[in-house]
């Protein structure tokens, strides 16, 4: 008996409801990140009128400590969660409106000068993390994912090397929470040893941007040490970002070749799907800037833009980060993951040093 | 003549990265244009 298929599309909600859904999230974004752009102005100003010795704290690390403080005391409310996840659209337009600040000569010196950094950085990675994953006999696929989320880039890389590899999605969530967890701390150390080790913008923005894994906490620890360094943190990590699709590759081939996962078709296809989109964008805007496309005053007005649109991702970062959910994701990835984020940032600065001392950062 | 009905998602037509790059751009021709002259920080 002959029997038919119907193939039945599921229509995406209304986009209009779908774009109101997200408003509630967006405004506490936004809400946030201005309440943190306040606290800088004012706290500074009533410490100086009381003559309070006070350290300057920037919006930065106020929006990140004033998400931390809702996600971990109230909560973020479920209304919110959908407008909240989007912190990570307004990284990516952000660092395309940052091409506007970057001259392209400036962009492929400073590129070419991390791409080798950057190259040094991944080999050493998911060598070292390979083989903390075999000592821990952590899962096979989870000790990539691991090395992938602490060589590259983090979440992306996690759920890009997922599918690419067919591993659990419990895998998958381990990785992120560790990788996620590191990164909150890195906000915190990072300025501190950068501070007391005297590493200049320069040194410390390529620093950041290489052993944090995450780009939105690689953007903010940047920026939590100085405008220059946020923005070299940015550079060095959308370098990292733009390997992604070439180290998922080679993940998909060695998992392929063992027969536990789908052999990759077309390659050209796998990696513009991998590609990050965003920095073409970056190299666009970059561009037109060193055509003199854009004026003075305009590329003064599209770093701001870039600014406000980094202001609600630093927000997400700590309405995003809860402790107790991180927590319970279990000890051994985490330590494993802690271990590994140690020896690459220790890896890395030295990197940086000799290359401070070569390149006369 | 038995009908079964396979739900296949309709696939999305812009990633989440293609998305914030149109966002950029057209803020940027914006600003070009002259439509925001000015945005303070």
């Amino acid at each position: 008996m002959a029997s038919s298929v119907a193939i039945v599309q599921v229509r995406p909600a209304n986009p209009a409801l779908q774009f109101l859904k997200l408003m509630p999230g967006v405004l506490l974004l936004a809400g946030v990140g201005y309440a943190g752009k306040l606290l800088e102005v004012n706290v500074g100003k009533y410490a100086k009128a009381h003559h309070w010795t006070f350290p300057n704290i920037e919006y930065v690390l106020w929006a990140i400590l004033l998400g931390l403080l809702i996600s971990n005391t109230v909560g973020v409310p479920e209304i919110f969660r959908a407008g909240v996840a989007t912190y990570e659209f307004w990284l990516k337009a952000g660092i395309v409106l940052l091409g506007a600040r970057f001259l392209l000569g400036d962009v492929l010196k400073l590129g070419g000068t991390s791409l080798a950094l950057v190259a040094i950085e991944i080999i050493g990675a998911i060598a070292f993390m390979t083989f903390l994953g075999r000592v821990f006999k952590l899962k096979p696929k989870l000790t990539s994912l691991l090395a992938v989320g602490s060589a590259v880039c983090g979440v992306s890389a996690i759920i890009a090397t997922q599918g690419a590899i067919d591993a659990d999605e419990e895998d998958s969530s381990f990785a992120i929470a560790a990788i996620l967890a590191l990164g909150a701390l890195s906000l915190f150390t990072f300025p501190l040893i950068g501070h007391s080790l005297h590493l200049t913008d320069h040194a410390y923005g390529v620093w950041s941007g290489l052993a944090v894994d995450n780009t939105a906490e690689a953007a903010a620890a940047g920026a939590l040490y100085s405008d220059a360094a946020g923005k070299l943190a940015v550079l060095t990590k959308t370098t990292r970002n733009a390997l992604i699709g070439f180290v998922v590759l080679a993940y998909a081939f060695y998992w392929a070749s063992r027969g536990q996962a789908q052999a990759v078709g077309n390659k050209a296809k796998f990696l513009w799907q991998k590609f990050p989109k965003f920095v073409l964008g970056f190299l666009l805007i970059s561009t037109l800037a060193t055509f003199a496309f854009f004026s003075k005053e305009q590329i003064g007005a599209l770093a701001n833009l870039s600014r406000w649109a980094f202001l609600l991702t630093f927000a997400g970062v700590g309405l995003r980060t809860n402790f107790r959910t991180l927590s319970k994701q279990g000890l051994k990835p985490f330590l494993v993951g802690a271990i590994g984020e140690v020896a690459i940032a220790g890896f890395t600065l030295g990197l940086v040093l000799a290359a401070q001392r070569i390149f006369g950062w | 003549m038995s009908q079964e009905a396979a739900v296949v998602a309709k696939p999305k037509r812009f990633s989440l990265d293609t998305w914030a790059v149109l966002l950029a751009f057209t803020l940027a021709a914006l600003v070009r244009a002259g439509v925001f002259k000015h945005i303070p920080w």
